[in-house]
């Protein structure tokens, strides 16, 4: 097979190969092997906010089940076991099974998708916030308590603070997972991913296989490092102090402090 | 002062005042009210707490921290602000300390960050969880002094956990021994409790050494001293009282003390008001003397003091048997 047969390729990307030819489908309309026209900048800007609607649909879904609950449960430090070995039985059944279970209730589209993977996205968001809430140090929420804070004042002020980098952690997990299970959508009858090329070879040829699943591995590599950055940017600067060797970070402040009792 | 081995309790009670554990049974008073009848959070506001591991919030600030409780009350701004350096200041804090946070402190500091913490909306009423049970051994007698100097400024009530008799008898008024099962096993004085212990336990816990514990409590100025004929360089007497021993000591003009009369007699050991008779006895077993003369700021005779005298009141003091 011509991997050229979808129109002429800019010289520049000849040396990338097959990998030259994929990138060129996402910015070069073609036709298509099924007659229409398929690739080019618009269609691959379509897939890709379709994409990423569904990943933050998807992501949103699963915030709004697995924070309040782990948060709860961290708080209250019970229940958390039962919690997190459901989630995880629930993360052992393959998305794809999912979305077929879901056919039988709510038939084939984005809300079938999005469910599934939203389901796929809570163990790691529930088991992270429960665990980070459970983390903070027991002394902590003793001395909390013992001032007189209600319970929702301790969870909004002392634990949520200290946990918030490792719910983030786990929001990246769930979050990379998401973007790349993403891709399984127009199994689900949801065909404005970039799953679409991927899964329709046929319709899209092989370049535009491979030129949507670089973009795949891009969002999802760009969805790690700004989760990364943001678990950075959650943690607190004080917890960063008593972290990283507080002599090395001693330029936080302009005198040299001592850091040994 | 609660003191009691590890399990005896003494935390339980103590967390029993400000229902961080629930009374069962029996009730707490303060000032005349129950605290079961108040509101938990409320009557944990107006209670300072001081726990053993401090437990200052790492995200916070030096400044954040002690502003817990006022934050709580709902306190405006500036008088938040003029609070913390007050506090700060209180317990010898440079102000600009109020924006580093705990992991940019020392232990001693953050220890001291923490009673400013639990001090802020000037509670009446403080519970303290063996304060300085994490602190090494050098600071934490040092901070127990400073503590001891604080208090006498603040008067608060304190109820204050510690399984170190040593550490209870210092800084307690009245101490509470606790003993395996939650059972009070002597409520006293320490003077009392080291004087007269409740019963084998209690004579056990406060240890071998009560007789020299009890030394370190009474200072010089608390006891009657002998007094010895002064004469002065001249020859001439010069002391005005009986004296009730019989070697003359020769004196200055300022009645300082120079040496004793007599041929052969040695130099004076000296030894101050304001020592405890601990160090008096220390002393003058080192010098190798039965007699010391006291003296008072300026270096003038108070009195004489000696080893007899000292052995006569742990004696006087010690029930038989």
């Amino acid at each position: 097979m011509d991997p050229r047969e979808g129109g002429g390729m800019t010289t520049s990307l000849a040396f990338l190969g097959v990998f030259g030819d994929g990138i060129d489908f996402l910015v070069r309309e073609r036709q298509g092997r099924g007659g229409g026209n398929v690739g080019g900048l618009q269609q691959t800007g379509e897939l890709l906010w379709g994409h990423i609607k569904l990943s933050i649909a998807a992501m949103l879904a699963a915030c709004a089940v697995a924070l309040p609950v782990g948060v709860v449960l961290g708080h209250t430090g019970r229940g958390g076991f039962v919690a997190v070995s459901v989630a995880n039985i629930g993360r052992a059944v393959p998305s794809i099974a999912l979305i077929f279970v879901f056919f039988a209730w709510f038939g084939a589209g984005f809300f079938n998708v999005m469910l599934a993977l939203a389901l796929l996205a809570i163990p790691p968001i529930l088991t992270n916030t429960y665990v980070g809430m459970r983390e903070v140090d027991r002394e902590l929420v003793d001395a909390g308590r013992g001032m007189g804070m209600s319970a929702w004042r301790l969870v909004r002020s002392v634990e949520l603070p200290l946990a918030l980098p490792l719910v983030l952690a786990g929001v990246r997990v769930s979050a990379v997972n998401v973007v790349a299970t993403a891709t399984i959508a127009p199994l689900a009858g949801f065909a404005d991913t970039l799953g679409d090329p991927i899964i329709n070879a046929g319709v899209y040829g092989d370049e535009g296989r491979v030129g949507a699943a670089m973009l795949v591995a891009l969002v999802a590599i760009t969805t790690e490092l700004l989760f990364a950055a943001a678990q950075r940017a959650v943690t607190p600067e004080g917890v960063k102090l008593s972290r990283g060797g507080s002599r090395q970070r001693s330029h936080f402040t302009n005198r040299r402090v001592p850091t040994t009792p | 002062m609660l003191v009691g081995p590890s399990g005896c309790g003494k935390t339980t009670a103590m967390r029993m005042v400000n229902r961080m554990i629930e009374i069962t049974e029996g009730d707490i008073l303060l000032g005349g009210r129950s605290v079961r009848e108040r509101d938990e959070a409320d009557l944990r506001r107006h209670i300072g707490y001081v726990i053993q591991q401090i437990g200052l919030f790492p995200h916070r600030t030096i400044g954040e921290n002690i502003a817990t409780v006022p934050t709580l009350l709902g306190w405006n701004r500036t008088r938040i602000a003029a609070r913390v350096d007050e506090l700060l200041d209180l317990i010898g804090l440079e102000p600009d300390i109020a924006r580093r946070y705990p992991a940019q402190l020392s232990g001693g500091q953050r220890q001291r960050v923490g009673v400013a913490r639990a001090l802020a909306v000037d509670p009446p009423l403080m519970l303290m969880d063996e304060p300085f049970g994490a602190i090494d051994p050098i600071n934490r007698d040092r901070l127990q002094n400073e503590f001891l100097r604080l208090q006498a400024r603040l008067r608060k009530t304190i109820v204050f956990v510690t399984h170190d008799i040593d550490e209870a008898i210092k800084m307690g008024d009245r101490i509470a021994v606790m003993r395996e099962g939650g059972h009070l096993a002597q409520y006293a004085t320490p003077a009392e409790l080291l004087a007269a212990p409740a019963d084998d336990f209690v004579r056990d816990f406060v240890g071998a050494d009560r007789a020299l514990k009890r030394l370190a409590l009474q200072r010089v100025r608390d006891i009657e001293l002998h007094r010895a004929p002064l004469v002065g360089e001249d020859g001439a007497a010069r002391s005005d009282g009986t004296p009730d021993i019989a070697y003359p000591l020769v004196v200055d003009d300022q009645e300082r003390p120079l040496r004793w009369a007599g041929a052969g007699a040695g130099d004076v050991h000296r030894v101050e008001l304001d020592d405890t008779l601990r160090d008096a006895l220390s002393g003058l077993l080192q010098s190798d003397v039965q007699y010391g003369a006291v003296v008072d700021v300026e270096g003038r005779v108070a009195g004489i003091i000696s080893i007899d005298l000292i052995h006569d009141l742990v004696q006087r003091e010690e029930p038989v048997g």
